[in-house]
C-alpha cells in the first residue's frame, strides 16, 4: 500500500478518520450496475463487432466525403480611400456617459470599433483611460440595446412616436402644464445650448440635472466661500502632501484618469533628486486611494466632521485664526498637520464627503494652507457632477403631488438608483406624458409609454468641456447599428431645425469662434483638426475668486452603532454598465471579489459576531447580503457598493447583488454614501458563494513584493532589494547564456506608482479577446484574464499596508514551461517572448504546474459560442468587439499573455515598410499604452536608451521569484513608500 | 476579406467620417510625403492599364515621345477631361478618339501641376528623375498567351491525384486477393509471393494515405467557377494590367483586396465588350452598380483561421512576387490555387528566402547578425535567420 505522508496533527486524524469510513462503506469507485456480463469481462461479441465496424465505415465514408466550405470574399462596391479592410482606422473621441470622462482614441477594424485607447493629446486625461472606458466599447455591442424605438413596450415608428410626443408637449404648452426634463449632467456646450433653445421654445419645461452620486455639497460650499458654484481643478501633481477625507480620487472621485495621472507623476523616483509627494487618506473603507496612501487611518463617518475642526484647529492655531470648539478626534492628526503646515501652497486636502458642513471646513483648511490659485483652481472650473439633489427631491415631492404633467427622462435611471425610488415610480403614474431617452429598457423606461432609443456614445456626435476651455470632440465611428437616434437630433427634428446635430454643433463652433475671437484661423480647417485631435483648448485667463469666510458648525456627536458606507466599485461604478459583463468578472482591486456585492466588515466585528466570509446577513430587514472580512474596514463600519441588484439591465447582470441605493443617507439637501446606521442581523445557517480570485493575502515570506520607505531610498536606492544582488550572483546553470539579437522585448513594472486601478486587466481582455467564464467557473479558478493583480496585506489587519502588484507571464529566458512541453507547444522566440501556440497544444497542462507565477489559464470549456457561457462570445452582435488579429482560442488549449504579439508584429511591419528602425515607446502592449499611473512600460532591451533598459540598470529592479532562476523578461521596481518625515 | 463571418449590412459610415478617418490616417500611420516625380509614378499605375511607354500600343496609343507630338497645354486638357474635350469639338482630340476605337479615356482629378509632373514622367521614359531604376518595363510585345501552360500543370497535377486514387484501389483489391489465397484456396503454393505483394501494397497504401490526410483540408487545385467570367489572362497577361492596380492594398493590408467595382469601371466604363465574352460577363459589374450590390466572388485561396498572413509584409517589405505564391496568374482565365499553402510550404520558403538585410534600415539594429556576415560566419540572412519559422510569427 501507497505511503501516506500528513502535514499535521489533524491532517493526520483526519485521514484515520477516513480510512474507517471508507472500509465501513466500501463503495467501488465506478458502479457496475446496468452493464452486462460481457461489457463487465471485457468480452466483446460479434455484435460489438458489428458495431464497430459500422462505425467505423461510417466514419471513414463522412471523413472523405468532407468537402470544404465555400467560403465568399465579398468587396465592398464603392471603396472610400482611407478604408483598407485589415488595416485599423484610428478616431478621436470622448467618452462621458453623465459620470466620467475620457479623451480616447477608438481603433476600428472595417468599421467596427474594437478597442479604445488613450488620447495622448488630451490635457486631461493624457492618454490614460480606466477599466470602465476600456470596457465602454462592449456596451456598443449590448444584446441588452434596444433595437427599436417604442412606444408601450412595443416596436413603434419614428414619425409616429414623434408626432405623438411633440402633440403632447404642443398641448401641455398650451395649457401651461408643468413637464419635467431630467437629465445627467451635460457637460457638451452644444446640447446645453440645444436644450436651452427647446426649454425657451417650450417655457412650461423645467431642466433638472440629476445625478445618482453628486457633489452638490461641494458646489454648494464654494458658491458659500468663493460665490460660484463650481468644481475646481485639482493639481494633485503640484502638491507635495495630499490629504483625502473618504475622497477616493483614485478610483471614482470626479476625474480618477486624470489624478491618477497627476498623482502617479510625483510618485516617480528619480536616483539624482528622491523625492515624492506624501499621501495621508483618513476614510471609512479601504478604497483603491487608501490602499496606496502613506499613511492611513480608519474613521466612522461620523467622526470625520471631528477630524477635520481637529485638524482646522491645529492649522488654525499655527496661522493665528480663530479656532472652533470641538471634542477630540479618535486618531492622530499631527503628522498631517505638521506636514501640511510644511507646504503651504504646495498642499491638498479633499474630502468626498456630501456633506455642506463638512465641504466647508476643507475649503477653509485650504484656504489658510493657500492652496487656492495653486493646487486648487476655481478659475478652471470642472463641469462633471451638477447633479442638484435639492432640485430633485422637491420634483419627487411635485410628481407625487400631480403637479408635473410631463416627464422627459435623459441618461438617468432614478427608478433604480434614486434612493426614494418607491416614491419616484409612484409620482411617475401621475404625469400624462413619459418619455425615455434610453439605449436600454432599464427600471425607469420600462415605466416610460415611450421609449426613444438612443445611441451609443461610439455612434453619436458630441462635443465636451470638462474643464473650461478645454473642449473635446466625440464623433461617430460606426454607423448606428440599430434603429436608434441620438437625443439631441429628437430635439432638432421636435424645433423643426432641419439640421442634423453635427450641423448644428458646426453652426454653433463657428458662431463660438468668431464671438469669443478665438484665433483658429480658417474654420474648416480648424474643425477638421478638432475632430482629428478630438481634442482642443482654449483658455482664458480669469482672476480666482476671493476667498469668503463663514462660520464653521461645531461638529455633531459621532453616532453608536454600525455606519454604513457605500460605495462605488472600480469595475461597474453607479450601475449604468452593470451589464457589461468584462466588468462584472473584473476582481475588486481591494478585495478580489467578481459579480457580486457584498457587505464588508471588520475583522474585530466578525471575530464578535462570530461571522465568516460567505456568511448570509440581512441589512436593516431589507435584503440579505453575504459577508466578507474586510482587513482595515474600521471597527463599527460596513460598506456596501452600489450598481448591483439591476432588475432590468440585461442577461450578464441577472442575479449580480443587490441594490443599495435606498440605503443611501438622505440629507435636506444632499444624498451621503456614509452615515447610516444599519442593522445587521446574521441568517443563521446561510452561505451565500462569492466568487474571489485571490483567497489568501499573504506572501507566505517571500519576497514577492519587494518594498522599502523613501527616508531607505535615500540613503541606499538598492534597499529592500539586497536579495537582487545575492540572487544575481549565486545563479548558476548549466546551459550556456542566450543571447539576442536586435530586439528582446521586456516590461518594467514600477510598484511605487501602480495603483492597482484594474485598467490594464480589461484593456489586456479586449485587445486579447479573453473569454468571459461566469461566477461559478470563477469560483472554480478557472478565470481566463491574461494579466492579475495581485493584492497583498502587511502589517496588521485593522489599518494594513496593501501592496498591489500587476502578474502576467513573465517571459521567462528560462522558462519552466517549456521543457516541460511534451509537444513543444511553448517555447522561446529570438525576441526573448514566450510563444505559445494554440493548435499544437494538447492539453496537458504540465506547463501550468510548472509555471511558478501561475499565470497560464486552461480552456476547461468552449467559452465561445456555448450557451453555458452565454456572455459577450455567445452572440453576433458581441462577437463584433473580437480582435481580428487575435484567435479565439477552442476547449482544451492553454492560453497566456503573448506580450500582444500581434501588436509587436504589426509596429515591426511598419518600421520594415517604412524603412526605418523602430522608435522607443512605439511599440505598446495592450496593458502599457493606456496605463494611468505610466507604472507599465514595454519596449526593447537591446535598444540602450529605451526606458525598459534604463529600468533593468535600476537598483530597484527586481524579477519576481528570481531565486528560481527563471531569467524574466519582466522586472519590477521596489515599492517606495513616504511613510517616514 | 470578410472576417470571422461579418458581413457589414451597411458596409459604409457616414460621408463626414471620411476626413477625419483620412486625417486619422495622416497621424497614425506616419505618412510618407512622396516627392513630385515619385508621386507621378504613383498616379501612372493608373494609366498603365491601357498605356505603355515605348511598349506599344494596348487599349490606348503609345506614350513614348507624346509630349513632343502634342503641345502640353492640350495635353493637360485631354489627360484631365478628354470626353469634355471631345465634346467641345477639338479636331485633335475626335481623331485620336476615333483612331483608337471611340474608346474615350477615363476623366482624371489630377491638377496641372500633377498632370506636368507626369509628362515629364512619361517624357523621361518612365523613369523617376534621379533614379536609375525603371519605372515601368514593358518593352515586350503583347503576345498572345494561346497556351496555358499553368493550367496544364494543374491538370496534370490533378490527374496525379486520381491516379493515386486508382492505385490505391488496385493494391487493395491484390492485398485481399493475396490474402484471401494465401488463407482460403491457396492456389500459389510460394508464400514469398503473397508476402512481396502485402509488403509493397501495405507500404504503398500506407504512404498514400498519409499524404491524403495531411492534405486533408488543404485545397491545392481549387478553381471554383466565379460569379463573373473574369479573365486574369486577358487582363494581366494580355493587357499587362500590374496586379496592385486592382489588388491596390495588397502593399498596404494583410488582405490584398478583391477589387471594389468601382477600379473595374475605370476602365469598363468604357469597354463594354470582350473579345471571349461578349458584353455578358462585362454587362453584370454594371448590373451589381444598378442593384447597388457587391459581386460575390469566390475565394480561392483560403488560410485556417489560426493563421495570421500579411500580404503588405511579403509584398512590401518582403518584396516576394505574386506568382512565387499564386502562380502565372497572368496565364490563367479562371484562378486555380497553384500551391497547397500548407505550413510546410510557408516554411520552406522562410528557410530558403533572404530577408532585405543590408537594403533595409529596420535590419540595422540587428548588430551580431552584421558581425557574423562581415566575418563570415553567416553568408546569408534568411526568414529564418530572423525567427521567420517561429510558431508566433504567424500563430497569435
Amino acid at each position: 500500500m501507497e505511503k501516506k505522508y500528513w502535514q499535521s496533527l489533524e491532517d493526520y486524524k483526519d485521514s484515520l478518520k477516513k480510512t474507517t469510513e471508507s472500509k465501513a462503506e466500501a463503495v467501488p469507485e465506478f458502479s457496475i450496475e446496468g452493464l452486462d456480463e460481457s461489457e463487465v469481462k471485457g468480452q466483446s461479441s460479434r455484435r460489438d463487432f458489428l458495431k464497430m465496424l459500422g462505425f467505423s465505415v461510417s466514419a471513414v465514408a463522412l471523413v472523405s466525403s468532407c468537402q470544404m466550405p465555400v467560403r465568399k470574399a465579398i468587396p465592398l462596391l464603392n471603396q472610400p480611400e482611407d478604408l483598407i479592410p485589415g488595416v485599423p482606422n484610428y478616431y478621436a473621441s470622448t467618452f462621458f456617459d453623465g459620470v466620467d470622462y475620457c479623451s480616447i482614441l477608438v481603433k476600428t477594424r472595417e468599421n467596427r470599433p474594437i478597442k479604445i485607447e488613450g488620447n495622448n493629446l488630451s490635457p486631461l486625461s493624457m492618454g490614460a483611460t480606466s477599466a470602465r472606458v476600456q470596457a465602454s466599447v462592449l456596451n456598443l455591442y449590448d444584446d441588452a440595446r434596444l433595437k427599436d424605438p417604442m412606444k408601450e413596450g412595443k416596436a413603434a415608428k419614428w414619425e409616429m412616436l414623434d408626432k405623438e410626443v411633440v402633440k403632447s408637449l404642443e398641448n401641455l404648452r398650451a395649457i401651461n402644464r408643468k413637464v419635467a426634463l431630467v437629465t445627467s449632467t451635460i457637460i457638451s456646450p452644444s446640447t446645453r445650448t440645444l436644450i436651452e433653445e427647446f426649454t425657451k421654445t417650450y417655457p412650461n419645461i423645467e431642466w433638472i440635472t440629476y445625478d445618482s452620486i453628486s457633489a452638490s455639497a461641494l458646489l454648494k460650499a464654494n458658491d458659500i466661500n468663493f460665490g460660484q458654484a463650481t468644481l475646481p481643478s485639482y493639481n494633485f501633481d503640484k502638491a507635495n502632501v495630499i490629504v483625502g477625507f473618504n475622497a477616493d480620487f483614485l478610483g471614482n472621485w470626479l476625474l480618477p484618469v486624470t489624478y491618477t495621472k497627476q498623482y502617479s507623476s510625483r510618485r516617480k523616483l528619480n536616483k539624482a533628486n528622491p523625492s515624492m509627494s506624501r499621501s495621508y487618506q483618513y476614510e471609512s473603507r479601504l478604497s483603491l486611494t487608501g490602499s496606496n496612501a502613506d499613511i492611513r487611518y480608519g474613521i466612522k463617518p461620523s467622526e470625520e466632521a471631528v477630524v477635520l475642526l481637529n485638524l482646522y484647529n491645529r492649522i488654525a492655531k499655527a496661522t493665528g485664526q480663530p479656532t472652533v470648539s470641538v471634542g477630540k478626534a479618535s486618531v492622530e492628526i499631527d503628522q498631517a498637520a505638521n506636514d501640511l503646515l510644511k507646504n503651504k501652497g504646495k498642499s491638498l486636502v479633499v474630502s468626498g464627503t456630501n456633506s455642506l458642513d463638512i465641504q466647508l471646513v476643507v475649503n477653509a483648511i485650504n484656504h489658510m494652507l493657500e492652496n487656492y490659485g495653486k493646487t486648487i483652481d476655481l478659475s478652471k472650473p470642472l463641469n462633471i457632477r451638477q447633479g442638484d439633489e435639492a432640485k430633485m427631491q422637491q420634483l419627487v415631492s411635485e410628481m407625487n403631488a400631480g403637479n408635473i404633467h410631463g416627464m422627459l427622462l435623459y441618461n438617468v435611471n432614478p427608478a433604480y438608483d434614486y434612493p426614494d425610488q418607491e416614491a419616484f415610480k409612484k409620482g411617475l403614474t401621475k404625469a400624462k406624458l413619459k418619455v425615455a431617452f434610453n439605449d436600454t429598457m432599464d427600471e425607469t423606461a420600462k415605466l416610460c409609454d415611450y421609449v426613444l432609443t438612443t445611441n451609443n456614445y461610439l455612434e453619436s456626435w458630441d462635443d465636451s468641456e470638462a474643464v473650461k476651455g478645454i473642449y473635446s470632440m466625440t464623433q461617430p465611428t460606426v454607423r448606428p447599428i440599430f434603429n436608434t437616434r441620438q437625443f439631441q437630433d429628437s430635439l432638432l427634428l421636435w424645433l423643426e431645425k432641419g439640421m442634423d446635430f453635427s450641423t448644428y454643433m458646426e453652426q454653433l463652433w463657428a458662431k463660438k469662434i468668431t464671438d469669443e475671437a478665438m484665433e483658429v484661423g480658417d474654420f474648416t480647417s480648424f474643425w477638421n483638426q478638432f475632430k482629428h485631435d478630438g481634442v482642443f483648448h482654449h483658455e482664458t485667463e480669469v482672476d480666482h475668486p476671493e476667498f469668503k469666510a463663514t462660520n464653521l458648525k461645531a461638529a455633531p456627536a459621532a453616532k453608536g452603532g454600525m455606519e454604513l458606507v457605500l460605495y462605488e466599485k472600480i469595475s461597474i461604478g453607479n450601475g449604468k454598465y452593470t451589464n457589461n459583463p468584462w466588468l462584472l468578472e473584473m476582481p475588486d482591486p481591494i478585495s478580489t471579489a467578481t459579480w457580486d456585492n457584498y457587505l464588508t466588515i471588520s475583522p474585530q466585528y466578525a471575530e464578535e459576531q462570530g461571522l465568516a466570509k460567505e456568511d448570509v446577513v440581512t441589512l436593516n430587514g431589507l435584503f440579505e447580503i453575504p459577508v466578507l472580512v474586510q482587513p482595515g474596514q474600521p471597527y463599527g463600519t460596513a460598506s456596501l457598493a452600489v450598481g448591483f441588484g439591476r432588475t432590468d439591465a440585461g442577461k450578464a447582470a441577472v442575479g449580480a447583488g443587490q441594490n443599495a441605493y435606498p440605503l443611501m443617507h438622505i440629507n435636506k439637501d444632499s444624498f451621503q454614501m456614509g452615515g447610516q446606521i444599519i442593522n445587521v442581523e446574521k441568517v443563521a445557517g446561510k452561505n451565500y458563494p462569492l466568487a474571489l480570485t485571490q483567497m489568501h493575502h499573504d506572501m507566505e515570506d517571500r519576497p514577492i513584493v519587494r518594498e522599502t520607505t523613501l527616508a531607505e531610498y535615500k540613503k541606499d536606492p538598492s534597499s529592500g532589494n539586497e536579495l537582487h544582488a545575492y540572487d544575481e550572483e549565486h545563479n548558476a546553470t548549466l546551459y550556456g547564456k542566450v543571447d539576442f539579437d536586435g530586439i528582446h522585448w521586456g516590461m518594467s513594472i514600477d510598484l511605487t506608482s501602480c495603483t492597482g486601478c484594474a485598467n490594464c486587466v480589461i484593456a489586456c481582455q479586449a485587445e486579447n479577446n479573453v473569454a468571459v467564464i461566469g461566477k461559478e467557473q470563477v469560483r472554480n479558478r478557472r478565470i481566463m484574464h491574461w494579466m492579475r493583480i495581485d493584492r497583498y496585506f502587511s502589517k496588521d489587519e485593522v489599518n494594513p499596508e496593501v501592496h498591489h502588484m500587476p502578474v502576467m507571464c513573465q517571459h521567462c529566458d528560462n522558462a519552466p514551461c517549456e521543457n516541460v512541453c511534451p509537444v513543444a507547444a511553448t517555447n522561446h522566440s529570438n525576441e526573448g517572448l514566450n510563444q505559445m501556440a494554440y493548435n499544437r497544444c494538447i492539453g496537458t497542462r504540465y506547463c501550468i504546474n510548472n509555471c511558478p507565477y501561475k499565470v497560464r489559464r486552461f480552456n476547461w470549456f468552449e467559452f465561445a459560442n456555448n450557451n453555458k457561457f452565454d456572455y459577450n462570445m455567445n452572440s453576433d452582435l458581441g462577437k463584433m468587439v473580437l480582435n481580428p488579429d487575435v484567435i479565439v482560442r477552442q476547449r482544451g488549449v492553454v492560453e497566456k499573455c503573448s506580450l500582444c504579439v500581434q501588436r509587436l508584429q504589426e509596429k515591426k511591419l511598419t518600421a520594415k515598410m517604412e524603412n526605418r528602425s523602430l522608435v522607443d515607446g512605439e511599440v505598446q502592449t495592450a496593458c502599457s499604452q493606456s496605463c494611468p499611473a505610466d507604472a507599465i512600460q514595454f519596449g526593447n532591451l537591446l535598444e540602450k536608451d529605451s526606458v525598459v533598459a534604463l529600468n533593468k540598470e535600476d537598483e530597484r529592479t527586481y524579477h519576481l521569484m528570481e531565486h528560481l532562476h527563471t531569467l524574466p523578461s519582466t522586472s519590477y521596481l521596489t515599492k517606495v513608500r513616504n511613510t517616514e518625515a | 476579406m470578410i472576417i470571422n463571418g461579418f458581413v457589414p449590412k451597411k458596409p459604409f459610415a457616414l460621408k463626414g467620417f471620411l476626413t477625419t478617418g483620412a486625417l486619422s490616417l495622416l497621424l497614425f500611420f506616419s505618412y510618407t510625403t512622396f516627392g513630385q516625380s515619385a508621386e507621378a509614378e504613383k498616379n501612372f499605375a493608373v494609366c498603365k492599364a491601357c498605356h505603355t511607354i515605348g511598349g506599344g500600343k494596348l487599349v490606348g496609343p503609345d506614350l513614348k515621345g507624346v509630349t513632343e507630338k502634342y503641345d502640353e497645354e492640350w495635353l493637360i486638357k485631354f489627360i484631365q477631361n478628354s470626353t469634355q474635350l471631345i465634346e467641345s469639338g477639338d479636331a485633335q482630340a475626335i481623331k485620336v478618339f476615333e483612331e483608337f476605337n471611340k474608346i474615350p479615356m477615363p476623366p482624371n482629378a489630377l491638377s496641372d501641376e500633377q498632370v506636368k509632373d507626369l509628362l515629364l514622367y512619361i517624357a523621361n521614359d518612365g523613369k523617376v528623375s534621379g533614379s536609375a531604376e525603371t519605372a515601368v518595363v514593358e518593352t515586350e510585345a503583347v503576345e498572345d498567351v494561346n497556351e496555358s501552360a499553368e493550367q496544364l500543370l494543374a491538370e496534370l497535377k490533378r490527374d496525379d491525384a486520381r491516379n493515386m486514387q486508382t492505385t490505391f484501389v488496385v493494391l487493395l483489391i491484390l492485398l485481399l486477393i493475396s490474402v484471401f489465397d494465401l488463407v482460403v484456396i491457396r492456389l500459389i503454393k510460394a508464400k514469398w509471393i503473397h508476402i512481396i505483394i502485402i509488403l509493397i501494397s501495405v507500404v504503398v497504401m500506407g504512404e498514400i494515405l498519409f499524404v491524403e490526410a495531411a492534405a486533408l483540408g488543404r485545397q491545392q487545385y481549387y478553381q471554383p467557377e466565379q460569379p463573373v467570367w473574369f479573365s486574369h489572362k486577358v487582363h494581366a497577361g494580355q493587357n499587362k494590367i500590374d496586379c496592385k492596380y486592382c489588388h491596390f492594398t495588397a502593399d498596404k493590408s494583410m488582405h490584398a483586396g478583391i477589387p471594389p467595382v468601382q477600379v473595374c469601371l475605370n476602365c469598363h466604363n468604357q469597354v463594354r465588350e470582350g473579345k471571349i465574352t461578349g458584353t455578358e460577363e462585362i454587362a453584370k459589374i454594371h448590373q451589381a452598380v444598378a442593384d447597388n450590390k457587391p459581386i460575390e466572388w469566390i475565394k480561392v485561396h483560403n488560410l485556417p483561421d489560426h493563421v495570421y498572413f500579411n500580404h503588405a509584409q511579403h509584398v512590401n517589405a518582403g518584396k516576394v512576387d505574386c506568382n512565387d505564391c499564386h502562380g502565372e496568374v497572368e496565364k490563367m482565365d479562371e484562378i486555380i490555387q497553384v500551391e497547397d499553402l500548407s505550413m510546410g510550404w510557408c516554411v520552406e520558403c522562410h528557410r530558403t528566402t533572404e530577408v532585405q538585410f543590408a537594403s533595409n534600415k529596420f535590419y540595422e539594429q540587428y548588430l551580431s547578425t552584421h558581425e557574423k556576415l562581415k566575418n563570415g560566419e553567416l553568408d546569408k540572412v534568411t526568414v529564418q535567420t530572423m525567427g521567420g519559422d517561429e510558431c508566433q510569427k504567424c500563430h497569435y
